[in-house]
């Protein structure tokens, strides 16, 4: 009988040892992007990225983080989505939105990148905000993508483009 | 074939016993194996007598004369039947010694079919938990103590039979409550207040599984909860219980919600007092609880009553009555990124609310009054009429509404055993209701205004023995009235057979079970998740075809196996629905879903393997489809599996239970809620008990493993709660 009640024991302890529900901590920058109109059937993906410095040119347009192999795309079948950016701490002067085209590679990236949206400095919107980021308070931001005004990077090149 | 003849006496003799014309007295005591004395109860089977022992044992019970079926109980102890012969103004001394041993295998008399039967002769599957069951796992409320009955399985204080109901935000439910036979579910709504009746006033509970319409009418789709509640004893007798307990803290400190325990309390008493012709008995009970979550806290104030009159053999008037004023915080979903002030860079914050619903609070008060008559005319007729009010009155605060609702019901049944045994029985009865709502949210367009239902059903069923085969037919006929129009008529038969062999009882049944849509969901208006929700007066009844093939068997004298498959076609269900309305997405409920449950319900029971220790494992399979779609009906888990043991010592108990529940595969509104985590749940409760004369205390540590889960999207089923029952008995 005892190695009944231990077989027992042993079934409820295996089925027991997957975890529950666990906290889904912020790795640095993290929260919501409400979208705004539908995607263009010519979406390959749509990212979230953080610059330490603006770029300014096309040479700093892939300094950003996380790196290539760490992006993950998101979910695009909803009004909104949660996002998380794995970055180290530090200041960031633009977190943005990416859209990719379908056929995009690094030599037409000029063509086939778009800005979708970006985090705003809430003082000026017309302004990116600054994020900080520290080891013990991940950061929280919000903001909208709006598949119907997405300007080519080269927009903000210096100059920018027509 | 002893044990055959003593099932058929148990099955005759009430009809006979209660006709008679004069009195007599059992006398005598009852104590364990080892001759300590127990506060034992003894009952006669079929009829009100009932006497409880005093703490020296003794009891002593007036019966009526003749052969009559006494029936000896006592909690963690296994029933005795003793069958006595017994002349007007006789006394009789009758000592009884109780075996320990927490299952009760058989006999067990069930009233499924609104007469009193064996288990092994209902049609369908019958799970009954006795006053043993419920003290042993010391739960605290109603739906606690149902919802781990073998193939039942709760969704946010929805039931679910056999995944008969899913999950459907609150409006309606696909199972019948009854007390004591009285429908309760309430009338706006249809859904089931379970914290109507006190578990203090509930003896037994008895969950038919199944579609039960052409008996029970509209609600009955899935199945049927009876709530039996005790018998008032004879002499004076009270009960003292007062509960405490506390809330695990969240796993993660990233949850962390607040800077103290929760914690839990109540208080109830229950006195009585009985003679033999007249009883009454009187519950008060309060309870607070701060809740596991945010924005979780709730206070409850109770009340129960019951009034026996017996003027003259053979004559049982009742009234019966429950209050419960509930007043509780709304936690309605949890909140993830963009809906909350404080997410602590977490993707979801499971006990933290969303501010929106920051604020929600709802008052909500309801209770029921019910008369009954029960007239044995003799030995082989018997009535029964009854009238019964039920109200339910909520008030919700963020958003604002609120909803009356009275159902005044009536019942007539006729019980005919032909030739005073029970080879035919013949049950046949008309049923009505009268329920009216005035409320803000069922409505017009959101207008205070109230709307009226008229249910009537007549009904009849009838069985008869051939051989070893228990045939059963009925038919009910249901016609429903909407504010003066006539909405449906519905047919609801059901055939059965149960089925006496060397291996068990084969039981197998075919029936119709029905839902009318409720008047809330004829007229909701209101907002949810940020849709409109608008009305649909026009609904039709969800219906369905239920059928059962099915085996309960004793195993030798240690076990009890039961089993039995099932398959349920089901046309109309009701659900809510994304619908364009004048180019905006908007939420409606109709009737769209054709589905498809089938699947395995199986129990097995153990005991006496080794002194003290009982065991049981129940599995539910449940493959439901959504026929319309092609897609797995929402909210129904595929496995559910429960484990559970108990050992007794002495005055000491222990016991564990485990059970099982796998990942919800689709839910309702998938646009909205469909990223968002769903995880199996794995839940262990332990549960420690002790026992001295007239003072118990129980310990019940609920999900013990603090496993964090949600069955029904961004709802946190409960966290590790500790408590402790202690109980005094007079």
């Amino acid at each position: 009988m005892r190695s009944r009640v231990a077989c027992v024991a042993v079934v409820a302890a295996a089925l027991t040892c997957n975890e529950g529900l666990q906290p889904n901590t912020c790795p640095g920058i993290c929260g919501t992007v409400t979208f705004r109109g539908a995607p263009p059937d010519s979406t390959q993906a749509v990212y979230i990225v953080a610059y330490h410095t603006f770029p300014h040119s096309r040479d700093s347009l892939f300094t950003f983080q996380p790196p290539v192999g760490a992006l993950q795309a998101l979910p695009l079948d909803g009004a909104s989505a949660f996002y998380a950016l794995p970055v180290d701490a530090g200041r960031y002067e633009w977190v943005v939105a990416v859209w990719v085209k379908q056929g995009f590679s690094l030599a037409n990236a000029d063509s086939t990148l778009r800005e979708a949206g970006y985090y705003r400095d809430p003082a000026d919107p017309t302004q990116p905000g600054v994020v900080n980021v520290n080891a013990q308070q991940p950061v929280s931001i919000d903001f909208t993508i709006d598949f119907g005004q997405m300007p080519p990077p080269c927009r903000y090149y210096d100059p920018p483009c027509p | 074939m002893k044990r055959l003849f003593i099932l058929t006496v148990l099955a005759v003799v009430p009809w006979r016993a209660a006709g008679a014309q004069d009195r007599a007295v059992i006398v005598g005591t009852i104590g364990d194996s080892l001759g300590q004395p127990l506060r034992g109860v003894v009952r006669v089977v079929g009829t009100g007598a009932m006497a409880a022992a005093d703490s020296r044992g003794r009891y002593r019970l007036s019966v009526p004369t003749g052969r009559v079926i006494v029936r000896v109980g006592h909690i963690g102890f296994a029933y005795r039947v003793d069958t006595v012969t017994i002349a007007a103004g006789d006394s009789l001394e009758r000592d009884y010694r109780l075996v320990s041993a927490p299952v009760e295998l058989q006999p067990t008399i069930v009233t499924a079919a609104k007469h009193s039967q064996l288990l092994d002769e209902s049609a369908t599957s019958v799970a009954v938990m006795n006053d043993t069951d419920l003290a042993r796992r010391a739960v605290l409320t109603v739906d606690e103590a149902v919802n781990r009955a073998p193939g039942v399985l709760f969704l946010n204080g929805q039931v679910n039979i056999r995944g008969s109901s899913g999950f459907v935000e609150g409006l309606g439910s696909r199972v019948l409550l009854l007390v004591d036979g009285v429908p309760a579910n309430q009338g706006d709504r249809g859904g089931i207040d379970w914290d109507m009746v006190p578990l203090a006033e509930v003896e037994r509970v008895e969950v038919v599984k199944g579609a039960g319409s052409s008996l029970y009418g509209s609600a009955a789709f899935g199945g049927v909860v009876n709530l039996i509640t005790h018998d008032i004893p004879v002499g004076w007798h009270g009960r003292l219980r007062a509960t405490g307990g506390a809330y695990a803290n969240p796993p993660s400190e990233a949850w962390r919600f607040r800077d103290r325990t929760g914690g839990l309390g109540g208080l109830d008493v229950t006195g009585s007092y009985g003679t033999e012709t007249l009883r009454g008995s009187l519950t008060l009970g309060g309870r607070h609880s701060d809740g596991y979550r945010e924005q979780d806290r709730s206070d409850q104030w109770e009340t129960a009553g019951r009034a026996e009159w017996l003027p003259r053999p053979g004559t049982r008037i009742t009234g019966s009555g429950a209050w419960t004023s509930h007043q509780y915080e709304v936690f309605p979903t949890w909140c993830v990124p963009g809906t909350c002030s404080d997410t602590r860079g977490q993707a979801f914050q499971p006990f933290m609310i969303d501010t929106s619903g920051r604020g929600s609070y709802t008052r909500s008060n309801k209770g029921y009054l019910a008369a009954t008559l029960d007239r044995t005319v003799s030995g082989a007729f018997a009535w029964r009429a009854r009238g019964s009010w039920l109200r339910s009155h909520f008030t919700d605060y963020n958003p604002d509404n609120w909803s009356v609702s009275d159902r005044l019901g009536a019942e007539l049944t006729g019980v005919l055993h032909a030739a005073g045994g029970d080879d035919r029985v013949v049950t046949v009865g008309v049923e009505g209701a009268h329920t009216d709502i005035t409320s803000d949210i069922f409505g017009d367009s959101g207008r205070v205004s109230s709307h009226t239902q008229i249910d009537v059903g007549p009904y009849a069923e009838a069985e008869q023995r051939v051989g070893r085969v228990r045939l059963t037919a009925g038919l009910r006929l249901d016609d429903i009235v909407v504010d003066g129009a006539r909405k449906a008529t519905v047919l609801s038969p059901r055939i059965g057979a149960a089925i006496r062999s060397g291996v068990g009882t084969w039981r197998a049944s075919a029936g119709r079970g029905f839902r009318a849509p409720t008047l809330a969901e004829r007229y909701v208006t209101t907002r949810a998740f940020g849709f409109e929700v608008i009305p649909n007066p026009d609904l039709d009844p969800e219906t369905a075809w239920s059928f059962e093939l099915g085996n309960g068997a004793p195993i030798a004298s240690w076990g009890r196996l039961e089993a039995a498959l099932f398959w349920t076609e089901a046309r109309r269900l009701l659900e809510p629905t994304f619908v364009l309305d004048g180019g905006v997405q908007k939420i409606q409920i109709r009737n769209i879903s054709r589905a498809r449950l089938r699947g395995l319900d199986a129990s097995l029971a153990v005991s006496s393997l080794v002194p003290g220790l009982t065991s049981s494992i129940a599995y539910l399979l449940v493959d439901a489809r959504d026929l319309t779609t092609d897609a797995v009906l929402s909210f129904r888990p595929r496995h559910v599996l429960t484990l559970g043991t108990d050992y007794q010592w002495r005055m000491l108990s222990v016991g564990a239970e485990f059970r099982y529940t796998s990942r919800i595969e689709r839910i309702e509104l998938e646009p909205v809620f469909g990223r968002d985590p769903r995880v199996a749940a794995k839940v262990l409760d332990l549960r420690a008990g002790w026992q001295r004369g007239p003072l118990s205390a129980r310990l019940l540590v609920t999900n013990a493993l603090n496993y964090i889960y949600n069955l029904v999207p961004r709802t946190l089923e409960p966290v590790r709660k500790s408590s402790v029952v202690l109980t005094w008995t007079y």
